[in-house]
């Protein structure tokens, strides 16, 4: 299969050599001229009628027949020629399409493919024709097509209109009227930053005389940090983002730097090119920076399956068809999830293709690393900064301190006792899966239960044992890197038990009694943080070892050494009271009792280990090494092979065995104290040792057939040559300028967010199935200019907004309207109703409450407190609505739960991050209506924009109405609706007079000097305002 | 002052109206579903309400489907598929071969077979087995058809529920409802045509994607609903606005927003006009719809109904009122039957909770002459194993064999197919595979399951999946 689409392109080059002579010979009906290109007109209709069968796809393809390449299209089937150029009767394709034998006719009944009359009649002129032959459209690279002659040409002010232009041309249509200025700043501010215009605005920009005062305008509103929140919001989509899991838990995770991260880059304006390398393979870049590793959340924002039962590895293939399918959508802008199962059958990608690409990003951990914003960077620089003075102040005040340090080395390196690693195995049913390392430790993963006792089995073969040691480590798969599974990476024993049996007498056996605990730290005891209470809100306890061999389930050993430092591997050791074993060898019954978690297992709520090792020792007064691992680590490295931060770290750790230096190291621990907190964000992260990819048969991961090697499909650009194929390399081929689709599935995208539709409409796809593009070579002009100006954002939103297309009026009239119902031409401008998100944002800045703040954790709005209950949700989950000026936040900063998504955000279409998603479907319907009506936040916007309007010094009811309404939709309201709201108004004072129990309740949060009559019906009056299509709608 | 430099033609007042009178249509979607090669596409050029009532490919057996999901896998060895054979290898290690390949999800497949826990018994005219904890179905065991080869391939619950229910274990296809209503339309005007109860310990493992619309239109997707009296989000009027406010707020906005239209001429403008509408009138119909205290005693009885409690019952009875009100497509969600432990007690409880109001449903759609029109289907996203899983009161995950019944439009009453072997392990006959299901069900609302397909990513896309499907003849009337 391989060898055979390798050798596409040549052998189209071939074939259309002989197509050249075949051409010569047929002239005989070349006087039949069309008016359509094979590549928008005719190949889809083969495509979608014929491919199916006739494709790429090997395994389903019937008379062994392709009509997807030239070379098949024009060779002969059983001896007849497929098509006769310029002989459409003679042709057997033509002929097997109109055949009047419905056994024999093409597509068969039972595809459930058709043609339509006009569909074959387009076929027979294309032959008649000459049968021009070209590849798919979008598989060859877009080049710069000159600019076309237009007749009017004073309407062209930038090339985009020449474009459009010469399609209106064509059509008898030509571009409306410019939008007038008020109507054009709400348009452009709403395109921009996804926020209207405030009155301030609007005033300055009527006012400057300007010749470049909307020029001044595009730069004011692309210098805005909330560019990046409005055009980040539109990445995330196709970044399928969300707050939580997904799936049936569907616990929350940490995942808002990514967010910020994307918000950040849009408005440092990154290269496109760049920002798409970071999140693919930001981790691999020389010297990767922590937002460079933050980037790669893109690939984690996966959901991820923890319900109880599962198979970790199952979900993790689930996952990476996932990245599969986002990588495709949101950069190639091409569907690849067809190769999961089988070879696609429109576009000329493998079944092996796809498990090439696949191994490309296969050889990642699920990992999550802590990361600070830039406010906490600063902080923990400055922090570290200090310890480290006060380190070379100790260096000074003991000019040998390496000599002694030095010592001190010779007196640890052999003071430990013989320790034999256990083998364990875990005896439980698959609940929280365990998976053995090559180190013997146990990796924790899956559903992670939050109040329970794992139990292990291993055998040794020695008697006379009396203590065992337990290990807690570090491993990329664990929050923020472990040891623990909590949020922060943390755990607690609650307490460890043994059994010991004699593995040839099983009915001997003893519980063994541990005297004493030693670990190398312990934290100081302790109350749990409220988040793992339990149902009655009682709290454990955490604290010194010894807790972990009291039997009582309210303490456990705890490892919180504060932020910082939470991540490190930790140890203690266990001695038994009296040797314990048998001489004919020895079984050990270990259970770990973790009953220090919260009670909602499905909220992080866990304080289970993470990864663990178990060892026992026959050594007599066993106690634990105070020397933590990685400084034993560096021990073992001689001293000329050490860096110097190896040797800085190991004198960061002997400093505090230092008896004199107490009062300095008292004060960096002091210092510790003050370092942030960070928060976990998930990431992608290399594996050390290559993981082989196999093409999986039906796509079942437990069907595996042979290995697959990295690499890409041929249709599409090459490899660099000069790389390893790798996630970097693969990274950089997508971003290459020699893809074919890269540049011109955003350049699409950033068209249809301005416009409503994609030149292709199919934004998802630009194969062989998807929609052809209304106007081609405009998109490939601005593909390649965009390519050109360094994949600058900023300069193609510039160059858009600044073109005569973008400005036009959106008016329509009915003749229009009739004539392109859906603005395929652009003979006017956009409008329609704004994205779920600003729907909320508008309203909230038109009342004036809006919280501008950009970026942080995200927020809780009001919101009905039952969605996040059982039955309406599978488990309880944690929604503490914000009191305070986050309630106001933008919707982009909205916590969003996959299972259960922000009502108002969905009733709105807002996808809820489950796949990638490029297109948003755009509804209107009377759940809508209810929302903007009735729900809380609407309605505190409706008191805001009233309180607005009244705090307005000296002001007739006129002037507010005229203040209020321009709040909401930037323009003056005209006389009738003037009189439309003051008749309104004036009804309403009169009802609430009368009602006065109603316009209490209405002007409840009445913090103005206005009565309550007249304050509700204000209220009243602004509901109304911000209930109107307009506002809600770009014009 | 007014600063649009451009007045536009005003538009037509005729105009407005027809188009106002055609509805709630959004041009975008028009034009997906012209592009999506819909079965039925109405004339080019039409702006048509996304939801107005559609023909079907083929005259339909079923106007409407009520599925009750029994989420967390009910034991067909305890309910419906009587193994006395199990009962006889209680206790013992299962066969090596039948467990080649096998993966549970907690136990390790090499556990003992559990024998039945409870007592079967034929019933009827054509003495279907059923379990003793059946004690109301049994007596309409005459206008069901039991399938007890149902056959799924994902045995964790968020995958096999999204199966079950989209007919993928991977997320972003559409539900079960949402093709239905993308098929045929909505016939009710003040209610959605998609309506979503959850009842039980918790809500569906699958979450608010068991009734997704996927990548088709948004307007697709199920509501959900709750008992009392703000069934749909939002729907009641905040405090202090009063009925007479509420209509005074949408009459001025409806002229502010006509005023509009005519000024730019975009019909979308009175698709908006008549979504306020029809929410306000939502906002009296739906919680008419809801108030159960309409009903007699004895309805209320026969369902085991209590005016005020959010039950399986109360949702039974509602899933009627809203059928009576042209609710095309209503999902109850019982997720109580996930008896790893607790077996006996908690199919007890559950069949408690369900079993009355089920085949009250049946009992009540029939006297009202709706069952006819309606499909009534009930199952899970699995089976359980016929091995033990903790104890001896529990059982693990199982898709290679369940159990689900159908019932009314369309359905032969009386009939039971499919067999599995002596441990209902395995499928021996008629195997139903998940799409072989949602087939039969598209075919019996009037839809073809292999014509009925939306263009997403370059396929024609359809709930079946690209392969062919099979109807389930055996249970047709």
């Amino acid at each position: 299969m391989v060898v055979r689409t390798c050798s596409f392109l040549l052998l189209c080059l071939i074939a259309s050599a002989a197509f050249l002579f075949q051409n010569a010979s047929a002239e005989t009906e070349k006087t039949t001229q069309i008016d359509f290109d094979f590549a928008t007109d005719i190949r889809p209709l083969l495509s979608d009628a014929c491919f199916s069968c006739h494709g790429p796809d090997e395994e389903h393809r019937e008379a062994e027949l392709r009509l997807d390449l030239k070379e098949s299209v024009f060779g002969a089937h059983d001896g007849h020629a497929l098509i006769v150029p310029g002989k459409p009767d003679e042709s057997l394709i033509y002929q097997r399409m109109i055949t009047a034998d419905e056994d024999e006719r093409m597509p068969p009944v039972d595809s459930g493919k058709k043609l339509s009359t006009s569909d074959i009649e387009k076929i027979r002129k294309w032959i008649a024709a000459g049968a021009p032959w070209a590849s798919h459209w979008a598989f060859q690279p877009p080049e710069k097509p000159a600019l076309p002659n237009v007749k009017q040409k004073q309407l062209v002010q930038n090339p985009i209109d020449a474009f459009v232009l010469e399609k209106l041309e064509q059509q008898q249509l030509t571009f409306s009227k410019p939008a007038d200025r008020i109507t054009l700043l709400r348009r452009l501010s709403l395109d921009l930053t996804g926020l209207p215009p405030s009155i301030q605005e609007v005033d300055q920009f009527l006012n400057d005389k300007a010749p470049n005062a909307y020029e001044k305008q595009v730069k004011r509103l692309l210098a805005s940090p909330h560019y990046g929140e409005r055009w980040g919001r539109i990445w995330l989509d196709a970044a399928r983002y969300a707050d939580s899991n997904g799936y049936e838990k569907d616990a929350p995770r940490e995942v808002w730097l990514y967010r910020d991260w994307v918000i950040d880059a849009f408005n440092q304006n990154m290269p496109y090119d760049q920002f798409i390398l970071e999140q693919i393979a930001g981790d691999l870049l020389p010297n990767a920076t922590q937002d460079q590793q933050i980037a790669t959340g893109f690939m984690r924002n996966s959901m991820l399956n923890e319900e109880g039962g599962i198979d970790p590895e199952e979900f993790r293939m689930t996952a990476m068809f996932d990245r599969m399918d986002t990588i495709g959508k949101s950069v190639l802008g091409l569907t690849l999830q067809c190769g999961q199962c089988h070879t696609h059958k429109y576009d000329p990608l493998t079944q092996e293709n796809y498990y090439q690409i696949f191994a490309c990003i296969n050889n990642s951990y699920e990992a999550s690393i802590r990361g600070y914003t830039d406010e906490e960077q600063h902080k923990r620089q400055a922090l570290l900064k200090k310890i480290n003075a006060i380190e070379q102040a100790l260096k000074a005040k003991l000019p040998d301190w390496s000599a002694k340090m030095a010592a001190w080395e010779q007196t640890v390196q052999h003071n430990q006792p013989e320790w034999t690693v256990l083998k364990l195995t875990n005896t439980d049913s698959n609940s929280q899966r365990y998976f053995e390392q090559p180190d013997h430790s146990m990796l924790a993963q899956g559903y992670a239960p939050s109040k329970f006792t794992s139990n292990f089995e291993a055998t040794v073969d020695a008697s006379e044992l009396k203590a065992l040691r337990l290990e807690l480590l570090n491993h990329p798969n664990l929050p923020a890197g472990g040891p623990g599974r909590s949020i922060e990476g943390l755990c607690a024993l609650t307490d460890i038990k043994l059994t010991v049996i004699n593995p040839k007498d099983p009915k001997q056996t003893t519980s063994v009694k541990f005297s004493k605990a030693t670990a190398d730290f312990s934290n100081e005891r302790q109350q749990l943080p409220p988040k793992y209470a339990d149902q009655k809100g009682v709290r454990g306890f955490t604290g010194p070892v010894a807790y972990a061999i009291d039997g009582d389930n309210t303490t456990a050993w705890g490892i919180d050494v504060g932020p910082g430092r939470f991540n490190q591997p930790r140890e203690a050791v266990f001695r038994a009271d009296k040797p314990f074993g048998y001489p004919e060898g020895t079984k050990l019954k270990i259970s770990l009792v973790q009953m220090h978690g919260g009670w909602n297992s499905d909220d992080n709520q866990t304080m289970n280990l993470g990864r663990f090792r178990i060892s026992c020792s026959s050594a007599d007064n066993a106690k634990v090494d105070p020397v933590p691992d990685p400084i034993r680590q560096i021990l073992q490295i001689p001293h000329t092979k050490r860096t110097p931060e190896q040797q800085n770290q190991l004198f960061s750790y002997w400093r505090t065995t230092v008896p004199e230096w107490s009062a300095e190291n008292n004060e960096i621990e002091a210092l510790w104290k003050q370092h942030p907190q960070g928060a976990t964000q998930l990431v992608y992260q290399e594996r050390p040792d290559p993981r082989s990819t196999h093409l999986l048969d039906r796509g079942d991961f437990l069907k595996k057939k042979q290995v697959v090697q990295p690499g890409v499909p041929d249709f599409l650009n090459r490899l660099p040559q000069d790389a390893p194929v790798n996630r970097l390399t693969f990274a950089r081929w997508l971003v290459d300028r020699k893809s074919p689709t890269t540049a011109r599935a955003i350049v699409n995208r950033v068209w249809q967010a301005y416009f409503g539709k994609g030149i292709v409409s199919t934004s998802e796809d630009l194969g062989s199935q998807g929609a052809a593009p209304t106007h081609r070579k405009l998109l490939d002009w601005m593909s390649v200019w965009f390519m050109d100006q360094g994949w600058d954002l900023k300069k193609l939103h510039t160059l858009i907004v600044t073109s005569r297309t973008y400005q036009q009026s959106s008016k329509v009239s009915p003749e229009l309207y009739a004539k392109d119902p859906y603005n395929r031409f652009f003979a006017r401008g956009p409008r329609y109703r704004v994205d779920a998100e600003l729907v909320r944002d508008i309203a909230l800045r038109a009342s004036g409450l809006l919280n501008p703040k950009v970026g942080g954790p995200s927020v809780y709005p009001p919101s009905p407190a039952f969605l996040y209950q059982k039955p309406a949700s599978y488990g309880p989950k944690t929604w503490i609505e914000a009191e305070d000026d986050n309630r106001y936040r933008r919707a982009i900063y909205t916590f969003r739960f996959r299972s259960v998504p922000y009502p108002m955000l969905q009733a709105f279409d807002a996808p809820n991050g489950d796949i990638s998603t490029v297109k948003r479907t755009r509804s209107n319907t009377p759940l809508q209506a209810l929302t903007t009506l009735n729900e809380t936040l609407f309605m505190e916007c409706a008191t805001g924009l009233a309180e607005t309007t009244l705090t307005q010094q000296v002001a007739t009811d006129e002037q507010r109405i005229e203040t209020a309404f321009r709040n909401c939709v930037s323009r003056f309201p005209s006389a009738s609706e003037k009189q439309l709201l003051s008749q309104f108004l004036t009804k309403q004072r009169t009802y609430f007079a009368d009602h006065p129990e109603e316009a209490k309740q209405l002007a409840a949060h009445n913090k103005t000097k206005t009565n309550t009559t007249d304050f509700a019906a204000w209220v009243a009056l602004s509901r109304v305002l911000l209930n109107m299509d307009e506002t809600i709608t770009k014009e | 002052m007014n600063q649009d430099q451009h007045p536009a033609h005003p538009i037509a007042r005729r105009w407005f109206l027809q188009q106002c009178g055609v509805g709630a249509g959004a041009i975008a979607l028009q034009q997906m579903l012209q592009e999506s090669g819909y079965a039925a596409p109405t004339k080019t050029g039409d702006i048509q309400d996304p939801l107005a009532p559609r023909k079907p490919h083929h005259p339909p057996k079923a106007k409407n489907i009520i599925f009750l999901f029994m989420g967390g896998g009910p034991s067909h060895l305890e309910l419906f598929d009587n193994k006395p054979v199990l009962g006889k290898f209680d206790g013992k290690l299962p066969p090596e071969e039948l467990l080649k390949g096998y993966r549970a999800a907690f136990i390790d497949p090499n556990s003992k077979f559990l024998g039945p826990k409870f007592k079967f018994a034929k019933h009827g005219q054509c003495g279907a087995e059923l379990s003793e904890i059946l004690p109301h179905l049994s007596e309409v065991v005459d206008d069901i058809a039991i399938v007890k080869s149902m056959k799924t391939d994902a045995f964790n619950h968020a995958p096999a529920q999204i199966q079950a229910l989209t007919g993928s274990q991977l997320f972003g296809k559409p539900s079960l409802g949402a093709w239905t209503i993308y098929g045929l339309g909505s016939e009710s005007k003040n209610l959605p045509g998609f309506v979503v109860f959850s009842s039980g310990n918790k809500g569906p493992s699958g979450g608010n994607s068991c009734w997704g619309s996927g990548f088709l239109p948004t307007v697709h997707q199920g509501v959900m609903f709750r008992g009392g009296q703000e069934p749909v989000l939002y729907l009641k009027n905040p405090p202090g606005v009063s009925e007479h406010l509420q209509r005074d707020s949408l009459d001025t906005l409806k002229a502010l927003n006509q005023n509009r239209l005519e000024q730019v001429g975009d019909p979308e403008i009175a698709t908006r006009i008549n979504s306020f509408e029809m929410a306000y009138r939502m906002q009296s119909s739906a919680p008419d719809v809801m108030d159960i205290t309409q009903e007699t005693k004895q309805t209320l009885e026969m369902y085991g109904a209590e005016p005020g409690k959010s039950s399986f019952a109360n949702n039974c009875l509602l899933a009627r009122r809203l059928v009576e009100r042209g609710v095309r497509c209503i999902q109850l969600f019982h997720e109580s039957w996930d008896q790893h432990g607790g077996l006996v007690g908690g199919l007890k409880n559950n069949c408690k909770a369900t079993d009355q109001a089920s085949a009250a449903l049946i009992k009540d759609l029939k006297q009202r002459g709706l069952l006819k029109d309606t499909l009534v289907v009930w199952g899970g996203e699995f089976g359980r194993t016929p091995m033990v899983q903790g104890g001896n009161d529990g059982r693990d995950h199982h898709p290679n064999a369940f159990t689900m019944w159908l019932a009314g439009g369309g359905i032969k009453g009386g009939t039971t197919i499919g067999r599995s072997d002596d441990f209902g392990f395995n499928v021996i006959e008629d195997e139903v595979p998940v799409h072989d299901l949602h087939a039969t069900i598209l075919h019996l609302l009037g839809l073809n399951p292999h014509r009925l397909s939306f263009r997403f990513q370059g396929l024609d896309q359809r709930l079946i999946g690209v392969n062919p499907a099979k109807i389930v003849k055996k249970i047709l009337a």
